[in-house]
């Protein structure tokens, strides 16, 4: 049982959260961008032991997606964090 | 009696009576059963697991291996409890378990006569065959003779609750080290948890004769609490076990509430910004032939049994105690209660064997000369040293690490949230645990800026006495409660289990109820001493969660039968609720499911609800659809990336269905797209997917697309819906008196109007589930209850039938619409659901690009069929599968397909179905089997397309 930190409403139990995976840079919606293209971006997410850029919703909270950085491995949440 | 004429912390006032297998016994407040059973003189409590020895009462304890009994009370009956672990109420019925017949003369005990042929392993090696037999025949025998209490089947009466609660510092253990740090935080103003899980404070002081600070040992821990009690900063909660660490400092606890309460237990879950682990240290025993007899204790148990508890656990002792100090502490404590010391075992001594048949009546020993001895006593208080009680310090997955300075395995230092405070940290004497916590209360009180670094130095662990004694050849127990032996360890090590995790699978040691409190150090120095490895190599098993067992009643809580999950009711439940309707739960929701009229069987009144809207009028609660209210000058960009089909030119007043993909090309919902304006659009998610539709378009909004200017709001609990639906729909809508016009001209399919019915505020939709003329009305919730009595008022001039569930799905597959969780199963793209034409070719959306993966894209794929009997009137059996054969001799076939409904049709008056099958649109008119093992039978089926009514749609216009 994680503590978050939602920006808007400071920190919470990870109950409150729905996770949505890590962070994924997904190809624009322009009509340019293929199968192959989507799937690297899509299925080929990064699985790194170690700080890990995740989604969460804060479904029984403000709603907010926000952004946490996780480290895989001891489940610390890095500041701001980046990869 | 045993019980000492005066001192202990009980309460000689009032006598408490309970039975043990039936013999009546008393004990005073203050005690456990542990006590209590001692004070009576009964030291034989329970028969060993395996070899059914006779065993007593070891320890005062949590750590407890072996003197665990079923106690029965107003509330039921719980096994496996430690007689050391309950406090003494009145009218317990204690029973003894793991004997037949009696505790005395125990059948089974011949089994102990058989060591070296039951030894680690015996079962994998002799109920190898015949094969089968194990599960029929040897499990059932061995589960009988080894084994603990029996649950009690009967429901609990008992009621639990959870509750959460947060703190600075939360201290676990209240001895001198947990009060002295409690003491500290307060008073420097954190918020501050006190734990212990006894039902009085104080830990080793209740048993100890030092003098601290000039008071008492039981005086300074009083004091202690005294000014914890008059703190509002401070929350002291005895009786509640922590019994696990979790991350970002969460402790879960269960309080044992008192005698009287309401409730029987408290599920706690802790937030803590440091959590000091005063839990103390567990005593280690010897290994000795024999060293499991009743009569044989832990030394710091017998002290406790004759300070805490006044009572004389024996009448002749022998001190076998392997440190100086807690020797001549020991033998103090003996002398206090009038106990005569039959020797004081010198160092160096060997413990040869032990006698006694249910009870110890001597000891044979060596002395350091080699001279044997034999020495008559009914009480051996017996001490290797003392083992930190780290356990929720490693159950994060931090290594402990074996110290050969205090032969014990060591909690590393940290900077996490728990710190392992006093005995947990191998402190031992009690000003220095005193010490200790202050100085690590301080260290706390420093990392959260509430006070400044003091950096007071700690206490260093106590070095394990130089001193100790030799063991002879023989039966000598490791772990008590699993019966594993010395013996055991060593053929674990000869046979290759050398690794700790196989040694422990191999002869179960450290596993079971108590999971190795005083069994594991043993067993790590006697692999050591088998193997030639340093006891540091050898490391130690995993620790997990609970730290001791925890009620199953206290973890559920509150949430059992109908408050296990809330339950939705739709604004229309007490109108429904008056017409005689029948719930069904869906999802959270209870929905209506049918109408019965009164005689009326379910079957019946589907088929007569499904006829009259057919043919005249129906009502059905649509509330459970999700509803989204979209708004903003990028809102139909925004719907137009979500949704597959093309739908730029939809106009204010109109509506689409729309099919939602996933990112990966799957269907994942369908709905309407209702225009209310130019920049403001109500959309429908499915029932099942009301959340996670939302959930979706919210990311899509915040993290996929945040420039676009868009903003969404759910609005599913806002409005009542209910549709009209029946070729009598159009009337009853202008009866119902609409501020707008409702011609079939004026108001088409696929529309929008916001207005008022007769003074109603309203939202009408025309779309259609069932393939009727169709309206959904939609009101604020509130006037739901005025919406359905004028609707059924109004429609009763066409005997309108208000319809459930049930109804709603057998119209719905007349028509071969889509519902989510059967057809929308997540695997489906829109081709394999035959819409493959919406798909738009001029847009980019949500999952265009993977849709065209090949996989997606390729011929042959399951499709949408309708399925009929091919003689036109048997029921086609439900889930089953298509194939192309009949089922050979085995009974298989291959399939080739599956059916996702099946029902008899009122409409069409023979079964129809619905299914996914191999190329399914190529094969319309074969006919095929429809198997199912399940219902024992096999039809012949024709493929149809899936819309067995109306395909042409003329009915939806009215």
């Amino acid at each position: 049982m994680l503590l978050i930190p939602c920006p808007h409403c400071g920190l919470r139990e990870e109950s409150e959260f729905t996770y949505g995976g890590p962070c994924r840079d997904l190809p624009a919606l322009d009509g340019q961008s293929d199968a192959g293209t989507w799937s690297q971006a899509f299925h080929m997410g990064k699985n790194p032991r170690g700080p890990l850029r995740e989604l969460w919703y804060h479904s029984s909270g403000c709603e907010a997606w926000i952004e946490v950085t996780r480290d895989t491995a001891s489940h610390e949440i890095i500041p701001g964090g980046q990869t | 009696m045993r019980r000492l004429p005066a001192g202990g912390l009980i309460d000689r006032s009032q006598t408490l009576h309970f039975t043990f297998d039936g013999e009546m016994m008393t004990g005073h407040p203050g005690d456990t059963l542990a006590s209590a059973l001692l004070a009576g003189g009964r030291h034989l409590v329970a028969r060993s697991l395996k070899y059914h020895r006779p065993r007593g009462i070891m320890s005062a304890g949590l750590e407890e291996p072996s003197a665990m009994v079923t106690v029965r009370d107003e509330t039921g009956s719980t096994p496996n409890l430690k007689v050391t672990e309950v406090p003494l109420r009145e009218g317990l019925q204690v029973s003894s378990q793991n004997a037949l017949p009696s505790l005395e003369k125990d059948r089974a005990a011949a089994l102990g006569l058989m060591g070296k042929t039951i030894s680690a392993g015996f079962y994998y090696k002799t109920f190898m065959w015949p094969q089968g037999a194990w599960h029929q025949r040897f499990a059932r025998l061995i589960r009988q003779a080894a084994g603990h209490g029996k649950v009690d089947p009967s429901p609990d009466p008992a009621l639990y609750d959870k509750r959460r609660k947060s703190c600075d510092v939360l201290v676990i253990g209240s001895g001198p080290a947990g009060l002295s740090a409690a003491v500290t935080a307060a008073q420097s103003g954190a918020t501050v948890i006190l734990m212990e899980q006894d039902h009085v404070l104080g830990g080793s002081l209740l048993s100890s004769d030092a003098t601290l600070q000039g008071l008492s040992a039981q005086d300074w821990a009083e004091d202690a609490e005294e000014a914890l009690r008059v703190l509002s900063n401070v929350t002291v909660m005895p009786r509640t076990l922590a019994f696990g660490q979790y991350d970002h400092g969460l402790v879960q606890a269960v309080e044992t509430l008192p005698e009287g309460s309401s409730c029987q237990a408290v599920f706690w879950k802790i937030r803590a910004k440091r959590i000091l682990l005063a839990a103390g240290a567990i005593e280690r025993p010897l290994v000795f032939p024999g060293n499991d007899r009743p009569g044989i204790m832990l030394a710091g148990a017998v002290r406790s049994y004759i300070r805490r508890f006044a009572v004389a656990p024996g009448r002749s002792a022998v001190v076998a105690v392997a440190d100086p100090q807690e020797r001549a502490d020991t033998v103090a404590a003996l002398r206090e209660a009038g106990i005569s010391i039959a020797a004081d075992l010198p160092a160096g001594a060997r413990l040869l064997a032990t006698q006694g048949k249910r009870h110890l009546t001597g000891l044979a020993w060596r002395d350091a000369q080699g001279r044997k001895q034999r020495t008559p006593c009914d009480l051996l208080a017996m001490s290797a040293g003392w083992m930190p009680t780290a356990h929720l310090f490693a159950q994060m997955g931090e290594r402990l690490s074996f110290s050969d300075q205090t032969q014990s395995l060591l909690p590393p230092e940290t900077d996490g949230p728990l710190r392992p405070i006093g005995g947990a940290r191998a402190v031992l004497d009690s000003a220095d645990c005193i010490a200790d916590g202050k100085a690590a209360a301080h260290q706390a009180m420093a990392e959260l800026e509430m006070h400044k670094h003091l950096n007071l130095s700690r206490p260093s662990p106590a070095p394990a006495s130089a001193e100790v004694f030799a063991a002879g050849k023989g039966k000598a127990f490791v772990d008590f409660q699993n019966d594993v032996t010395r013996d055991d360890v060593a053929l674990a090590q000869r046979e290759g289990y050398r690794d700790v995790e196989l040694t422990k699978r191999y002869t179960t040691l450290g596993m079971g109820s108590d999971q190795g409190k005083t069994s594991w150090t043993n067993g790590v120095l006697e692999i050591a001493a088998l193997s030639g490895r340093e006891a540091a190599e050898i490391g130690h098993t995993t620790y997990r969660p609970p730290y001791s067992p925890v009620s199953l009643g206290a973890l559920v809580g509150a949430g059992t039968g109908m408050q296990m999950t809330p339950i939705l009711r739709t604004p229309f439940h007490s109108g429904f609720e008056k017409l005689g309707c029948v719930f069904q739960t869906s999802g959270d929701w209870l929905y209506s499911r049918y109408f019965p009229q009164p005689g009326e069987t379910m079957a019946q009144a589907i088929e007569r609800e499904a006829r009259a809207v057919r043919s005249s009028l129906g009502c059905v609660d649509m509330s459970t659809l999700g509803k989204i209210d979209v708004q903003g000058s990028d809102a139909l960009e925004f719907l137009s990336r979500l949704y597959c089909n093309n739908f730029a030119a939809i106009k204010p007043g109109r509506l689409r269905y729309a099919l939602m993909l996933r990112e990966d090309g799957y269907v994942f919902d369908d709905g309407t797209i209702a225009c209310l304006g130019a920049e403001h659009f109500l959309v429908t998610a499915t029932t099942a997917n009301a959340g996670s539709v939302w959930r979706h378009m919210q990311k899509c909004a915040q993290v996929e697309w945040p420039e676009l200017d868009v903003s969404l709001t759910d609005v599913s609990d806002h409005w009542a819906s209910l549709a009209i639906a029946g070729p009598n729909a159009r009337k009853l809508l202008e009866a119902l008196g609409p501020d707008f016009e409702a011609s079939r001209q004026a108001f088409p399919f696929a529309a929008v109007r916001e207005g008022q019915l007769d003074g109603l505020p309203a939202r009408v939709f025309s779309v259609s589930f069932s393939g009727e003329l169709s309206y959904e009305i939609n009101v604020p919730a509130g006037f739901a209850e005025a919406l359905l009595a004028r609707v059924m008022e109004r429609g009763a001039e066409w005997n309108i039938t208000p319809y459930g569930l049930e109804t709603l799905d057998v119209l719905r597959i007349e028509k071969g619409h889509l519902s989510v969780g059967t057809e929308i199963d997540g695997r489906r793209t829109p081709g394999d659901l035959g819409m493959g034409g919406m798909v738009s070719k001029k847009k980019d959306f949500l999952g265009r690009a993977l849709l065209q993966r090949p996989g997606l894209q390729a011929e042959g794929r399951e499709q949408l069929v309708g399925l009929v009997p091919e003689d036109g009137s048997t029921i086609i059996p439900y889930a089953a599968h298509l194939s192309d054969s009949e089922l050979d001799a085995k009974g298989c076939a291959a399939t080739i397909g599956h059916l996702t409904a099946a029902i008899e049709s009122p409409s069409l008056g023979h079964p129809i179905a619905l299914g996914f099958l191999r190329d399914g649109r190529n094969r319309i008119g074969d006919v095929l089997w429809a198997h199912s093992p399940v219902a024992g039978a096999s039809v012949r089926v024709r493929v149809t397309a899936p819309c067995f009514y109306d395909p042409e749609g003329e009915r939806l216009h009215g």
